[in-house]
């Protein structure tokens, strides 16, 4: 063919014909990113931090961490390392029953919640007054309810820690079983009335069983990330592997550190996998549900 | 020039995708490949560039070898040669400059390119390969913003901004309508002309592969079965590449 | 008279009610074993709650009555934490971004590299904040500087694993087409990735800094500075009445960064 005639000229030279449109100005942008800079200059100076006391983290760190790498490299099964690790474990799974009961004791409160928060189940002004409630719950650190309530009435100790945890669930729970009912099929609901099903029975099997896979999901997730919130109700007392790292770094004993926190570690990725595994089985497609999951986990932390 | 010999490509889970093809393509060619779904058309185009892997043969494009290159080879290669696609595979939500500009990642130090700071010839190359393709205005428009035919026009344009040897189009009109169809197809031959780029297309509409192809290429079950003018490929040659009798579906314009 | 009911010559068998599937009656057994051996080994009652209901109403009327004027009185206090906060995000967010570009088998073409990714990731996610603060303060001292380095690493963990998730789910086909043109990999993922993924990015960044000022509390209490350090000194002198008003505050500001992250939210998308 005599296309190839003109082969050596560069594919794109050709005389400027049309005007180019000019760029749109990159002020704004350039701005944006001015006043990010200036943000966190600013809060690079306001918040005190002593930056010189980094090098601790390089100096101190490597040490610290040979220090832990010993602690654990010994021989798990000679005194004294074996009553470590023992400690370690028993102290971890206290935060593990910790985070279950208390996960538990979240979801049955939060059945009730749920429904009142729904808007297809309640009334408009009960709706209201129960999402307020649960977004206050939500907004209150469990930490603060373990101070405020649990540990003058419970006493230090793990007890307190659980129903803080408790409570806590009860927020978030509430939401997602609220969310979940408004999104449920109304078909089998028009199907009960209709066959004139009392008020609580259409409850019960329109609603509740369409929901229950995915609420036990929620009940699993939630346990999750009770399991690390129980760590840190330990530090004020209310017992767990929190307690135990408390202490343990206050005597700086790096070696049981070290311990401590590779059985945090194994533990925490042992039940985040098995409880991942069975909410994956309980909601089959869950990989739309993880979205709901996500968010939450991030505003439930 | 691009040059087979003897390629075969077997996919990992085993399908035979192109099977002891030889083929030669003068520079400056504009070549239409047909055939059946699954005749494999598309890994043909994608073997080209090296998307996929040649199993067996030697594949040259312009003297340097795919099969068997080594990543950085590779890279360079594909830097010469553009691509178009069915879908467009625009990043929808930026400009249509940048878009452009994309082609000629290959050719920018890496610094250069995760700032976004273009230098004034690449984006004068962006506007020329804009001009081409006749959207100059529509250069910082976002690109979800164009219409289907516009689309495939900047992926045109960000090809052309490779400043390539080679085009590669796989189905590029298959998502527009006809009359938007006729006219990318006439670009593409335009900058064919113009450029001297040899052009590899795949189609399944008969009557713009017979209007459009300087030669066409039939495929079936990963062999070429048919290798002729435009002018030569008839009802029957179709047919014959098919294995079955032409429906009105396999013409873009009913008349055809 | 009685009518007898008509008897059936023929009835079909009825078929007998499944029983629940096995796997199902046995994960309930297990957990309520579960159940019944965490209450044992925690001792838990729920007996205070009512008999010690009047030691804990003590607290709650302190409680109740909140130090208003307290909330400016430590007002550096308040400085302090979102500062930290901001810092805290901004690095975490930056680094994090990084990790999960390494993290998603998309961007990454080392099956190895990605996987490794994953791993490092899932563990330092695995360790409670609270861990790190702790860490940190053995470091660096008590102080704000802990505090940031803490959030920083938290941050990575979660900004890492939800953007690499995100990321995993985009268009492949611009992708393809860097490819197709030879661009390198850090080009590519700049270009064919990230505007895609940018609103989502920036609402998880808005995410971080809100779950970081909810956090200021567990910080300060472990010497990471802020608020919660302030919370920490107030409740060992038991003045729960100031401790009041600053988490009465705090919950306002956390409301109110909620909004402002709402309305910028809205904004991205
Ligand atoms: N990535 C892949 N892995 C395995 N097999 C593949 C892959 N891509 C294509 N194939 C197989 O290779 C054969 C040829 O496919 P190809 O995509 O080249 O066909 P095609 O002619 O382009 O068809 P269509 O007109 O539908 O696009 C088919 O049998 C297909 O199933
Ligand atoms: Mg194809």
């Amino acid at each position: 063919m005599s296309a190839a005639t003109n082969r050596t000229q560069p594919a794109t030279a050709s005389a400027v014909t049309t005007p180019r449109p000019s760029e749109p100005s990159k002020t704004k942008a350039t701005l944006t990113w001015l006043a990010l800079l200036v943000i966190f200059g600013g809060a690079v100076w306001l918040s005190n931090a002593r930056w010189s006391e980094i090098t601790g983290v390089f100096t101190d760190g490597w040490r610290y961490f040979q220090l832990m790498l010993d602690g654990v490299l010994e021989n798990p099964f000679a005194e004294p390392w074996s009553g470590y690790w023992t400690l370690a474990l028993e102290k971890m799974m206290e935060s593990v029953y910790m985070a279950w009961v208390g996960t538990l004791i979240g979801a049955i409160v939060s059945i009730p919640f749920g429904f009142l928060a729904a808007r297809n189940v309640s009334g408009r002004v009960t709706v209201q007054v129960t999402r307020g409630f649960l977004n206050l719950i939500r907004a209150v650190p469990e930490l603060v309810f373990a101070i405020i309530i649990m540990l003058p009435i419970f006493g230090f100790g793990p007890v307190a820690g659980t129903v803080a945890l408790g409570v806590g669930a009860v927020g978030t729970l509430g939401k997602l079983t609220a969310e979940a009912l408004e999104g449920i099929d109304t078909g089998p609901v028009e199907a009960a009335r209709a066959a004139g099903a009392r008020k609580l029975a259409v409850l019960r099997w329109a609603y509740w069983s369409q929901v229950l896979p995915e609420v036990v999901a929620f009940w699993l997730y939630r346990f999750e990330i009770n399991i690390r919130a129980s760590a840190v109700l330990g530090i004020i007392g209310a017992g767990g592997i929190g307690q135990l790292l408390g202490q343990l770094f206050g005597r700086r004993e790096w070696e049981q550190i070290g311990i401590a926190l590779v059985v945090v570690i194994a533990v925490t990725l042992l039940v985040d996998a098995l409880s991942g595994a069975i909410r994956h089985r309980i909601i089959s497609g869950g990989a739309v549900k993880e979205s709901t999951f996500k968010e939450d986990a991030v505003s439930a932390v | 020039m691009i040059e087979l010999k003897d390629v075969t490509v077997r996919y990992p889970n085993g399908v035979i995708g192109l099977d002891g093809v030889d083929l030669q393509i003068p520079d400056g060619q504009f070549v239409v490949v047909v055939g059946l779904s699954g005749a494999g058309k598309s890994t043909l185009i994608r073997t080209i560039n090296g998307l996929v892997p040649v199993t067996s043969g030697t594949l040259t494009v312009d003297d340097m070898e795919v099969s068997g290159a080594s990543k950085r080879e590779l890279r360079a290669i594909r830097s010469k040669i553009g691509m178009i696609f069915q879908s467009f595979n625009l990043v929808k939500r930026t400009s249509v400059m940048n878009n452009v500009i994309m082609g000629q990642l290959h050719d920018i130090p890496w610094w250069r390119s995760l700032l976004g700071l273009w230098s004034k010839e690449e984006k004068e190359r962006g506007f020329q390969s804009l001009e081409r393709v006749g959207i100059v205005e529509k250069a910082w428009t976002r690109a979800s913003e164009l219409s289907g035919g516009q689309q495939q026009r900047v992926a045109i344009a960000r090809a052309l901004a490779q400043d390539p040897t080679v085009m590669l189009a796989d189905e590029p009109v298959a998502s527009l309508d006809p009359p938007t169809a006729q006219m990318v197809m006439k670009d593409l031959q335009r900058i064919n002309r113009d450029l001297g780029i040899t052009t590899v297309v795949n189609l399944h509409f008969l009557d713009l592969a017979r209007a459009f192809g300087d030669r066409v290429i039939g495929m079936r079950d990963g062999k070429v079965v048919f290798d002729g003018t435009g002018a030569e490929a008839d009802d029957a040659v179709f047919e014959r590449i098919y294995g079955r009798s032409l429906t009105a579906d396999d013409t873009l314009t009913e008349s055809a | 008279m009685s009518v007898e009911a008509p008897p059936r010559a023929a009835a079909t068998d009825r078929p007998r009610k499944p029983a629940p599937s096995p796997v199902v009656i046995g994960g309930l057994v297990v957990a309520a074993a579960f159940t019944w051996w965490a209450g044992h080994s925690l001792g838990f009652s729920l007996r205070p709650l009512v008999e010690n209901w009047s030691n804990g109403w003590v607290v709650i009327e302190q409680f109740l009555s909140p130090n208003w004027p307290f909330i400016w009185r430590v007002w550096d206090a308040w400085v302090e934490t979102i500062a930290i906060s901001i810092v805290a995000s901004a690095v975490g967010v930056s680094l994090g971004l990084l990790f999960a570009f390494l993290a998603s088998r998309v961007t990454n073409r080392s099956a190895w590299g990605f996987r490794a990714t994953r791993w490092f990731l899932s563990v330092l996610r695995s360790l409670p904040d609270i861990a790190y603060v702790l860490i940190f303060v053995a470091l660096v001292g008590v102080g704000s500087l802990a505090g940031i380095l803490a959030l920083i690493l938290f941050n990575i963990g979660i900004a890492a694993k939800l953007t690499s998730e995100t990321i995993d789910a985009v268009d492949t086909g611009p992708l393809e087409a860097a490819d197709a043109s030879g661009a390198g990999t850090a080009a590519r993922a700049r270009w064919a990735v990230m505007p895609q993924i940018l609103p989502n990015y920036l609402s998880y960044c808005l995410y971080i800094f809100e779950l970081n000022i909810r956090a200021s509390v567990v910080i300060g209490i472990a010497g990471g500075g802020g608020i919660g350090s302030v919370i920490n000194v107030q409740f060992s002198r038991f003045e729960y009445e100031n401790v009041a008003a600053i988490v009465v505050a705090l919950f306002v500001v956390v409301l109110l960064i909620d909004q402002l992250s709402q309305y910028l939210r809205r904004r991205f998308v």
